[in-house]
């Protein structure tokens, strides 16, 4: 009885932290997650991020144990030889030791973020708020524009050229690799190889303006063959059927096409993104909304009660059932 | 309190009594038939004239007074200011007259205004004068009746009669034609680069302007006067008679350098990610493989007019219907030479054929 009393008083705190800690790890878990990679750089910032803790455990250890021993253990005072080495041994020759290792460690990784890549280019601009993305294979002539996803094949190293239309945004996908800044009238690089299926998350990690939290778009990894597949496809216009259907006949009497192309049709505007597969995308508007019929119209009659500051204007004069039917086209476009 | 203090602080209180009195017990005679001491007209006047030499805008801001702006602006006049400050040649009516202060004639009150201060007066009227102001947020349409203004006193009333007087209409035209032919033409073409063309547009269009004239959501001081000046169950008829004027074919001689790069930007070919595709809601027809969109036509409309409508877009102030918000987004990005090259090519376009849908 008393025994399992004593369980009871030591199990309290364990059972009152548990909860927190899981909800602490579930952090670490996920599509924007750098602690489950996907990406062979994405694996070796993890390793970075392993080894750095580590290391700061051992550390924290030692300096810890250091001073336990000279308050506790030996609280008397030290000869003066023995301070000085103690100071020059761990204040000058233990840091040196440590972070020029670790310096060297760091520095041996860095160029392997930037390796060149195997063949496929990618061409991502970032807008204020969402991300134009063209696909060049190797040997192409024209791009297969697409928006708001990036579509990676595993086992190949892309080359992904970063810049940005109007302000300084930033180019994080950190479940693949790490991060780089798109600043406008330069180009920078950063090149990608992921080591499996499946899809992540990116974000705008440099403060852009009013909707800067809602500049996100979903990466999707695939094995080469279903790459090229899809590539293929995507590089397709709309088919005959959604020309013929009455959702194209909508997007022309509205005059969707003044900023939106749909490749195959007469709509080339390149205001706003390409829509041509926009149902094949994972998400809507950049990360904000899924791909449901009911969530493009919602969209379509209100873009600035989901991101403000948005430049698409809204369609709320359209009537209800057109604007369903327009968005069921849309969301049927793959 | 020393007794200096008492004393200020007695004689605010009772200043502040007295004024009260005047206003809350009615005690100032508010009387017109008295008038001003003539030290109050002064006061007044001089207030005036020195507050609108400060605020009225450089010389230099006034556009090129033209004959064509007089055409609009005479007219304009002519509806809206002639009934206090009479026309060139008649005499202001006995109730007029009798207004304090007194609207002068147009012929005295011109006198010793330059026509950037004119247009201050006209843009912004006089307070406690009986001056309205311009019932719109457009600081361009005041500058057509200052080019009227500023040849006033050489006209006399038989130019101002020719310039006025509505032409003549044919049998079985619709009641306030006349009105509304005096600028846009019977036929719906004005022949002034000012004045928009009507043939172009389709019924539902020209019934969507003159409700958002009437209900000021579209700005133009013009318009709104002239809108509001027409009984509105007159109105449909008059945008019938215009939608059914055939288009006169053939566009505008306009630059082909101007136009041409205004075609390339019209149709998403300029390389310039910022500017919308026009042809999708303006099209032209017939080039089958541009669809026509939702926009009144404006293919065939005069250059300035066009220039004059998207420089008021991208400021912000055109306002219009339900899709306003549309062509505010598309104007933001346009800067002065794509605004001259839009305006180039679809002035020189020929009007698009009257659709066989009637509805548009």
């Amino acid at each position: 009885m008393q025994r399992r009393a004593g369980t009871t008083t030591l199990a309290a705190p364990v059972r009152r932290v548990a909860p927190l800690a899981l909800i602490l790890l579930a952090a670490c878990d996920g599509p924007q997650s750098a602690l489950s990679p996907g990406g062979e750089d994405a694996i070796q910032l993890g390793w970075l991020f392993w080894v750095m803790l580590a290391g700061s455990v051992v550390l924290w250890l030692f300096i810890n144990g250091l001073f336990f021993l000279v308050t506790r253990r030996h609280p008397h005072p030290m000869s003066r030889k023995l301070a000085e080495g103690t100071i020059v041994a761990g204040g000058i020759g233990l840091p040196l030791v440590v972070l020029t290792s670790l310096l060297a460690y760091g520095l041996s990784i860095m160029p392997h973020q930037r390796e060149p890549g195997d063949g496929l280019r990618l061409r991502v601009t970032g807008e204020e708020w969402w991300w134009r993305v063209e696909y060049w294979p190797e040997g192409a002539t024209e791009p297969v524009v697409s928006a708001n996803e990036v579509r990676l094949p595993v086992g190949q190293r892309s080359d992904l050229e970063l810049h940005a239309a109007d302000v300084i945004h930033s180019f994080w996908l950190p479940g693949i690799a790490g991060k780089t800044d798109m600043i406008p009238g330069r180009v920078n690089h950063i090149s990608m190889e992921p080591v499996e299926a499946g899809t992540f998350r990116g974000q705008c990690a440099e403060f852009c303006g009013l909707s800067h939290a809602l500049m996100a778009f979903q990466a999707v990894t695939m094995e080469p063959a279903d790459f090229d597949g899809w590539l293929a496809a995507e590089a397709e216009g709309i088919s005959e059927n959604a020309r013929q259907a009455e959702g194209h006949a909508i997007f022309q009497e509205q005059g969707c096409g003044a900023c939106h192309a749909l490749r195959g049709t007469e709509a080339r505007g390149e205001v706003g993104p390409d829509l041509t597969h926009v149902g094949g995308r994972g998400t809507l508007a950049a990360g904000v909304l899924p791909m449901t019929a009911e969530a493009l119209a919602d969209w379509i009659a209100h873009p600035e009660a989901f991101k403000p500051g948005v430049e698409m204007p809204g369609y709320n004069h359209m009537d209800e059932a057109e604007l369903l039917t327009l968005a069921t086209w849309l969301e049927g476009l793959k | 309190m020393s007794p200096v203090l008492r004393t200020l602080a007695t004689l605010a209180l009772l200043g502040a009594a007295g004024g009260g009195a005047v206003v809350g017990f009615g005690l100032y005679d508010v009387s017109a038939r008295a008038g001003h001491w003539p030290i109050t007209a002064w006061v007044l006047h001089t207030t005036f004239r020195n507050a609108v030499e400060l605020r009225a805008p450089a010389p230099s801001q006034v556009p090129e007074l033209t004959d064509d702006l007089l055409r609009l602006g005479i007219r304009h006049f002519d509806g809206a200011c002639r009934m206090c400050h009479a026309a060139p040649g008649e005499e202001r009516p006995a109730t007029i007259r009798a207004m304090e202060p007194e609207p002068p004639h147009i012929a005295e009150a011109v006198v010793g205004w330059a026509p950037n201060e004119l247009g201050w007066i006209v843009r912004e009227g006089v307070k406690m004068s009986g001056m309205p102001g311009w019932p719109a947020a457009r600081d361009d349409e005041p500058w057509a009746v200052v080019a009227f203004l500023a040849r006033v006193r050489e006209m006399d009333a038989a130019t101002y009669r020719e310039l006025t007087d509505p032409p003549q209409v044919p049998e079985g035209a619709p009641p306030h034609l006349g009105f509304c032919a005096g600028c846009h033409g019977v036929d719906g073409r004005s022949g002034n680069p000012h004045i928009p063309r009507l043939d172009l547009q389709s019924k539902g269009y020209l019934n969507l302007a003159l409700r958002t004239y009437r209900e000021e959501t579209r700005e133009s001081g013009i318009m709104a006067q002239a809108a509001s000046a027409v009984p509105e169950e007159a109105l449909p008829a008059l945008a019938e008679w215009f939608a059914e004027q055939a288009p006169a074919p053939g566009g505008q001689p306009t630059d082909p350098a101007l136009a041409s790069r205004g075609e390339a930007l019209a149709k998403a070919r300029a390389e310039d990610p910022e500017v919308p595709a026009c042809v999708a809601c303006h099209g032209p027809e017939p080039d089958p493989s541009i669809p026509g969109g939702p926009g009144p036509e404006i293919a065939g409309q005069y250059e300035t007019y066009l220039a004059t409508q998207l420089r008021l877009w991208r400021e912000g102030t055109r306002g219009g219907g339900p899709r306003a918000e549309l062509m505010a987004q598309a104007a933001r990005h346009l800067d002065d030479d794509d605004i001259a090259a839009l305006a180039a090519w679809y002035a020189s376009l020929g009007p698009a054929p009257r659709p066989s849908d009637p509805t548009r």
